[in-house]
């Protein structure tokens, strides 16, 4: 099925290589390489991930889900989202799989934009990876105070736009 | 500079380094396995099967096939889009490089020092273990506290790579564009909250630069 993510996603990619074919052909040979390492990493955990997001999408109730990340809930739903996005302590194949699930049970988009803002701003094992050995706990303290509201804001806009314009239930697949 | 992954699990991958000075030969088609199937993979692994069992035992034969044929026509659905995806990482990754784009932080204050760290934050490629090393280095060089705020969360919300490499097949084109243009704003209201905190900020001692 050609779609305009298929679209967009080839165009950017013929544009790219041929920005680094020009800047040489070991450029060009170091992209590809990249892409398969991350292939070889990525494509293995991500079946995985997704089938079991599957079978975890079939165990959860998904009239709970649509009941506390549907539309009908509101802000209830930006608030539920925030918090569940905030104590996911794992990496993004896990956190896009349950976005999806989420989705396909029919969470609604200022939902799934809270849930995906909140992950990514506090997910805790990059916090205790990378973000307090390198940058210290002070660091820490200030960012996590600055963007405390940030996961919120974006399902309240989120919300707010989608009340100007429509959109469809994300696709998942 | 170590070369790192955007990896799953978000870990340093020290193979990937190696692989990138070897010759495309054998040994590294066999460094290509060590990296797919390495420690984290078994526990993905044991995530489907255990999850695939309970399933089977909570909710019966018949919905456990329903979820595994829905798997794998999603999983058909999406191969596509993340081989492009990940074409567009990689080329990204070997046609930008990270330590111009951060140079251009720091230079600038005000309002338009936030609005340039976020753009810088949008087009970083890699995963945490290639950002925060530079975030260390723009804060030991002396970048504002409310650029440096609104640099990491613009990676982490807005990060270009990320959104092509999960969000776009995860959860499709619409919704990624949608989700992208409200958070546009949240970097710099962030970096606008940092600079008016009363917070004392100690940056850690970066060892060996950070690089």
């Amino acid at each position: 099925m050609i779609n305009v993510g298929i679209l967009v996603l080839g165009v950017a990619a013929v544009a790219l290589a041929a920005v680094a074919l020009r800047q040489g052909t070991d450029t060009f040979t170091r992209g590809v390489k990249r892409a398969v390492e991350q292939a070889a990493h990525l494509v293995p955990r991500m079946i995985c991930a997704l089938i079991g997001a599957g079978f975890v999408g079939k165990l959860m109730p998904s009239d709970l889900i649509a009941q506390h990340l549907g539309g009908e809930a509101g802000i209830w739903a930006i608030l539920v989202a925030t918090a569940a996005g905030l104590v996911l302590p794992a990496g993004p194949v896990v956190a896009f799989a349950i976005a999806a699930v989420f989705a396909r049970a029919g969470a609604s988009v200022p939902a799934l934009v809270a849930f995906i803002t909140s992950w990514s701003l506090f997910a805790a094992h990059r916090i205790f990876m990378y973000e307090i050995p390198l940058l210290g706990l002070s660091f820490v303290r200030l960012r996590v105070a600055s963007v405390a509201v940030a996961p919120v804001l974006a399902g309240l806009i989120a919300m707010a736009v989608g009340m100007v314009v429509t959109f469809a239930q994300p696709a998942t697949g | 500079m170590t070369t790192t992954t955007e990896v799953d699990d978000e870990q340093r991958e020290p193979e990937a380094g190696r692989l990138r000075s070897a010759v495309a030969g054998k040994a590294w088609w066999r460094e290509l396995l060590s990296i797919g199937f390495g420690r984290s993979f078994w526990g993905f692994l044991a995530f489907a099967v255990v999850s695939g069992a309970a399933c089977r035992l909570v909710d019966g034969e018949a919905a456990f096939f329903d979820a595994l044929t829905a798997d794998v026509g999603l999983l058909l659905q999406t191969a596509p889009r993340i081989a492009l995806a990940l074409a567009v990482a990689g080329f990204l990754w070997v046609t930008l490089p990270r330590d111009r784009v951060t140079s251009l932080i720091g230079t600038e204050s005000g309002l338009r020092g936030l609005l340039i760290a976020t753009v810088a934050g949008v087009v970083t490629p890699g995963g945490p273990s290639s950002a925060f090393p530079l975030l260390a280095v723009l804060g030991a060089s002396g970048a504002d506290r409310g650029a440096m705020i609104s640099y990491v969360s613009s990676w982490a919300i807005l990060g270009l790579q990320r959104i092509l490499v999960w969000d776009v097949p995860f959860m499709g084109t619409e919704f990624s564009l949608v989700r992208f243009l409200v958070c546009l704003p949240l970097p710099i209201v962030a970096g606008l909250i940092a600079r008016r905190l009363p917070l004392t900020l100690r940056l850690v001692e970066t060892q060996g630069g950070g690089r």
